[in-house]
């Protein structure tokens, strides 16, 4: 990542406006030809810096207001097919492995989202099931207090 | 067709010069019509931002936790303020759980996210027992997209 490409990161972070060439007025601020600007984007996106560059919804406005984060004790040599299993559903948005402490022994972490708090319970149960796991904990979200993006400065 | 237009720029958005004439293409609406639902979409609240989402690794913030706090039920917003208010931190949630506040630090280096959690620990007056630090050893997935239909 080049400077430029930060300076593109930079002015795009907060969101590209409903213009019929929304890059143009960047790449005129930098000097470049849109189509210049937009392949710099595909290619932080192939490398991983854009982790995804689309529309981004308030989950609460489409319904989604059940969200539970649900904490996993996984056997060892199971973790990674079991991360695998969790990961190819939809409804998991995020899947972790974290570090375990003497007080703490779940060692999976999914982040499970849905319209409903039976629903997310009745999904996370199936997960289970399916995976012959028993010792797990579902704790829903009850207020927000912050959420910030990843941004370049 | 809002939800197919939603659904739409959110799991495939094309990156070209005219996104939003790529999209009415596939979508058998035209560019104008695009802009229009978009505009009003955005108008009643339903869109955040059109934009990317990065990677914090790669863009040089490379140490980060989890963590719980055990806390009575009546600090919690304060405490949550008080976390809030340090530049770190990414997230703060209250859960329905005996560790009932939630929150994740993002920092250059693993001295800077010490001092930042030393320093809430700190003003927030938490025990040891009372506060678990839960760093991740591996990401599987990071996908936030939701079914809108």
């Amino acid at each position: 990542m080049d400077n430029l490409d930060r300076e593109i990161l930079y002015a795009v972070q907060d969101g590209i406006p409903l213009t019929r060439e929304p890059f143009s007025a960047i790449a005129t601020h930098l000097g470049l030809a849109p189509h210049e600007v937009v392949e710099r984007l595909k290619r932080l996106r192939e490398e991983k810096i854009i982790r995804k560059f689309g529309l981004f919804v308030w989950k609460n406005k489409v319904g989604i207001v059940a969200n539970a984060m649900v904490v996993w004790s996984v056997p060892r040599e199971r973790l990674r097919d079991v991360a695998e299993f969790f990961s190819r559903f939809e409804e998991v948005t995020h899947c972790y492995q974290r570090r375990t402490t003497p007080k703490w022994r779940y060692n999976l972490y999914t982040m499970v989202h849905g319209t409903k708090r039976k629903t997310v319970e009745e999904f996370v149960e199936e997960l289970a099931k399916r995976t012959e796991l028993e010792d797990y904990e579902i704790l829903f979200s009850v207020r927000e207090f912050v959420r910030r993006s990843t941004r370049v400065s | 067709m809002d939800r197919r237009l939603l659904e739409k720029a959110q799991n495939s958005f094309p990156l070209t010069v005219r996104p939003w004439r790529s999209i009415g293409n596939e979508l058998s609406i035209s560019e104008k019509e695009v802009i229009a639902r978009l505009n009003r979409l955005s108008k009643q609240g339903f869109i955040r931002k059109i934009g990317p989402s990065l990677n914090a690794v790669q863009t040089d913030l490379r140490a980060s936790t989890l963590v719980a706090m055990k806390l009575h039920e009546d600090r919690i917003q304060g405490v949550a303020k008080m976390i809030g208010e340090h530049r770190g931190v990414t997230h703060c949630y209250q859960r329905e759980h005996e560790y009932n506040l939630w929150f994740t630090i993002a920092a250059r280096n693993q001295p800077e996210l010490e001092k930042t959690l030393e320093a809430i620990k700190h003003a927030a007056g938490v025990t040891k027992d009372e506060l678990l630090n839960l760093p991740s050893i591996r990401t599987f997935k990071i996908d936030v997209r939701f079914r809108l239909s």
